[in-house]
């Protein structure tokens, strides 16, 4: 973050009007809205502040993104968090997100109305599309003149180009009849002078979204929400991992126990919001043992299958470089010959190496020279993926688990299995994927099946039985205390969360401003 | 400038920033002097199962020595990337309690060390151990099924050695790291296929020369 201004701070002792747990998609918005109408609020941040010129595209050093407390990952599809999920630093996930942004469909709110199956939102696209188009506006996102799959749709800068994998993908749609545009990609594409922040530079289509971009061309938090938010008095404090929520003799939160360079410190607060993702968020209260009157935090875990299928061309494509998912097909959504509820995205798919090859070593058990070759292979190969729809079950959920970290909290358990409706997509979006490069000339062609994000755990819902917050992220058990991330999503949806987290988080901001 | 046969010549491009250069140039010298994770035993048996599960002599020029099983051992004591198999143990102890298991499931089978066997024989091992047909029952060891999820492990760790060392990036002609420099940060204007930059390697590695031959 480059801030001209000075950061306000707070005294311990100062009661803050709100004290958010993460810098992320969930809590940055909410940190910006809140501070520019008057509220003191400090964000505290479990990562440290990432110079953005910093950013390294070696895989390994970027790490440093990722989350990297330990998670334990069970199931019969355990998830590989790492890279894939949560991220740390101000700026939370966004530093090492792919920027893809397409918006939720409609139908994807009223899942159970349309199939009797999964979960519906308590409110539909009509409700959280202002929001959407805010969060657009203020952060940046590119994207095609004319979105087929919604004429009325705008975006404020032209796409990136199309790299090897994005043009291969416009081919193989072209081929099967299936409509494609460049997709909606949370990147500039010409320099702007961001509001409170600064220069932000046009992507430079270096490929390396995911170590972190270092010319502030794509969309974060850090580059946007953030900075706004301290323009207008709010504080963030990196280097804080928040463990303890203290409450007084009426049940209401008071403060949060934090520890920062080894020491104890404690925040005073008025009102709280977690924003800390699926799997922190729901670990918070259930170490506390907090607003799970409902018997909801932690449970219905959700992910979006993310099957992927790469092939090898006779073409020197190099898939490191470029804008790496730039091509969309949103006509999986409701396929007609669908032995599965819900839908998916598919894009185009470049990659880094090491991911690629993460990627390749963890699907394959080829060994020996034919491991080598594959490998070798790098810079021929390009992919597709998906997002699609993970129905909420009961059997995928975040408890604690019996080993302790660092700090003396236990760790979490993620347990993510599979179910015939996750299955059936799998295996709908591997034939498509097969045949769409099959059609286009592509050899070696590999399906890899796995999944990514994390949805779920605290669900938002009308009846406090059955759901941990309210429609606008309110606990129903302690009526100070708010969430606002991932984790509030009834339903996966097929779209990358980002956006929608940030638009419900807006939504949030105005609800605790209304209280 | 002349180069010596270990340091590429992508860590000279000014497409290259500082800190990614002593990132990529800190993997040219490691210590290979002993183990900082792994027992002797653990670490020799590592040390025999690295070629048969990924040959690098048809990548690199010949006596090319990356240090892999060393690297390896090392990352088991650096940071990790974050989560882990809930069915296995810590990373340091699940790599020495798998290759333990591997080197006495050795000895069972074939009254040898591991370190001792024929390369078709470790190799036959360790397809036994991908496909969750090796293991024990017994403390300090790894069951069949613990077995092969480490396997995965094993392979996903090998990769991110291979893929993020600059000889290797080199000798295949990526150029995923030559993003942009400190002062201009360039990264691609070329982005579609077959439009290769001045700046990005050519692939060198002998298993590559017949594709770049036809270029």
């Amino acid at each position: 973050m480059s801030s001209s201004t000075l950061m306000k701070t707070f005294a311990k002792t100062d009661i803050v009007d709100t004290l958010i747990i993460g810098s992320g998609a969930g809590g940055a918005p909410l940190a910006a809205e809140l501070a520019r109408n008057g509220k003191t609020v400090v964000v505290l941040e479990a990562g440290p502040a990432f110079p953005a010129t910093g950013h390294t595209p070696d895989e390994i050093a970027a790490r440093e993104l990722y989350w990297l407390h330990e998670r334990l990952s069970a199931g019969t599809n355990p998830q590989a968090f790492g890279g894939n999920n949560s991220g740390t630093g101000l700026g939370g996930s966004l530093l090492h997100y792919g920027a893809f942004m397409p918006r939720m469909d409609a139908r994807d709110f009223h899942l159970h109305t349309e199939t009797g199956k999964g979960v519906d939102w308590p409110f539909g696209l009509d409700e959280l599309l202002p929001y959407i188009e805010r969060v657009e506006s203020f952060i940046g996102v590119s994207g095609p003149a004319h979105y087929p799959w919604d004429p009325e749709r705008r975006y404020a800068y032209a796409p990136p180009p199309a790299n090897s994998a994005a043009l291969k993908m416009r081919e193989g749609c072209d081929a099967l009849g299936l409509r494609h545009a460049d997709g909606p990609a949370a990147l500039i594409t010409r320099d702007i002078e961001q509001p409170h922040f600064g220069t932000r530079h046009a992507c430079a289509n270096c490929g390396a979204c995911h170590q972190g971009c270092r010319n502030g061309a794509k969309s974060g938090t850090d580059n946007t929400w953030l900075p706004m938010a301290v323009a207008y008095g709010a504080e963030l404090r990196p280097g804080c991992f928040a463990h303890t929520i203290e409450r007084d003799s009426s049940g209401r939160v008071t403060g949060v126990v934090y520890r920062q360079n080894g020491v104890e410190h404690r925040q005073k607060c008025a009102t709280l919001v977690l924003a800390a993702g699926a799997v922190e968020t729901p670990r918070l209260l259930l170490t506390n043992g907090l607003a799970n009157s409902s018997g909801q935090v932690g449970q219905n875990y959700m992910t979006h299958v993310s099957t992927q299928v790469w092939g090898e061309f006779d073409e020197d494509i190099r898939p490191n470089r470029g804008y790496p998912s730039l091509t969309i097909t949103e006509d999986m959504m409701r396929p007609k010959d669908a032995d599965f509820v819900g839908g998916y995205l598919v894009q185009s798919l470049g990659m880094m190496p090491a991911t690629w090859g993460q990627n390749l070593a963890r699907s394959t058990t080829t060994r020996g020279p034919a491991f080598a070759r594959a490998l070798a292979g790098y810079n021929r190969s390009a992919g597709m993926g998906i997002n699609g729809e993970c129905l909420p079950r009961p059997e995928n959920r975040v408890t604690l688990s019996d080993e302790k970290d660092a700090f003396g909290i236990p760790k979490p358990l993620i347990e993510h299995s599979y179910g015939p409706n996750e299955w059936a997509m799998h295996h709908h979006a591997a034939r498509l994927m097969t045949q769409m490069w099959e059609t286009v000339g592509a050899k070696d062609i590999r399906v890899i099946d796995r999944a990514a994000h994390m949805i779920g755990t605290c669900r938002m819902g009308a009846d406090a039985g059955s759901n941990v917050v309210n429609p606008v992220g309110r606990s129903f058990d302690i009526d100070n205390l708010w969430v606002s991330d991932h984790s509030i999503f009834p339903s996966a949806a097929a779209a990358n969360p980002a956006l929608a987290i940030m638009a419900l988080s807006l939504r949030t901001a105005e609800a605790m401003l209304r209280t | 400038m002349s180069h010596p046969p270990d340091r590429p010549e992508i860590l000279d491009s000014d497409h290259l920033s500082t800190r990614t250069r002593e990132i990529l140039t800190s993997r040219l010298s490691v210590s290979t002097a002993q183990p900082r994770t792994l027992s002797l035993r653990a670490y020799a048996a590592l040390d025999a199962l690295l070629p048969v599960l990924l040959p690098l002599d048809e990548i690199l020029p010949p006596a090319t020595d990356i240090a892999m099983t060393a690297r390896i051992d090392a990352a088991l004591s650096g940071p990790r990337d974050g989560w882990r198999f809930a069915d296995l143990p810590p990373d340091a102890e699940a790599w020495e309690s798998a290759l333990l298991t591997l080197d006495d499931v050795a000895a069972e089978q074939h009254g040898l060390a591991f370190i001792h066997l024929a390369p078709d024989l470790r190799g036959a091992l360790l397809d036994a151990v991908m496909e969750g047909q090796i293991g024990l029952e017994r403390e300090g060891r790894l069951t069949a099924s613990q077995m092969k999820r480490w396997s995965g492990d094993l392979r996903g760790e090998v990769v991110d050695c291979i893929m993020s060392d600059p000889r290797i990036q080199q000798a295949l002609g990526i150029s995923s790291s030559l993003t942009g420099g400190d002062t201009v940060f360039q990264g691609f204007t070329k982005v579609g296929s077959d439009s290769r930059e001045d700046f990005e390697p050519k692939a060198t590695a002998p298993l590559l020369q017949m594709a770049e031959s036809s270029e």
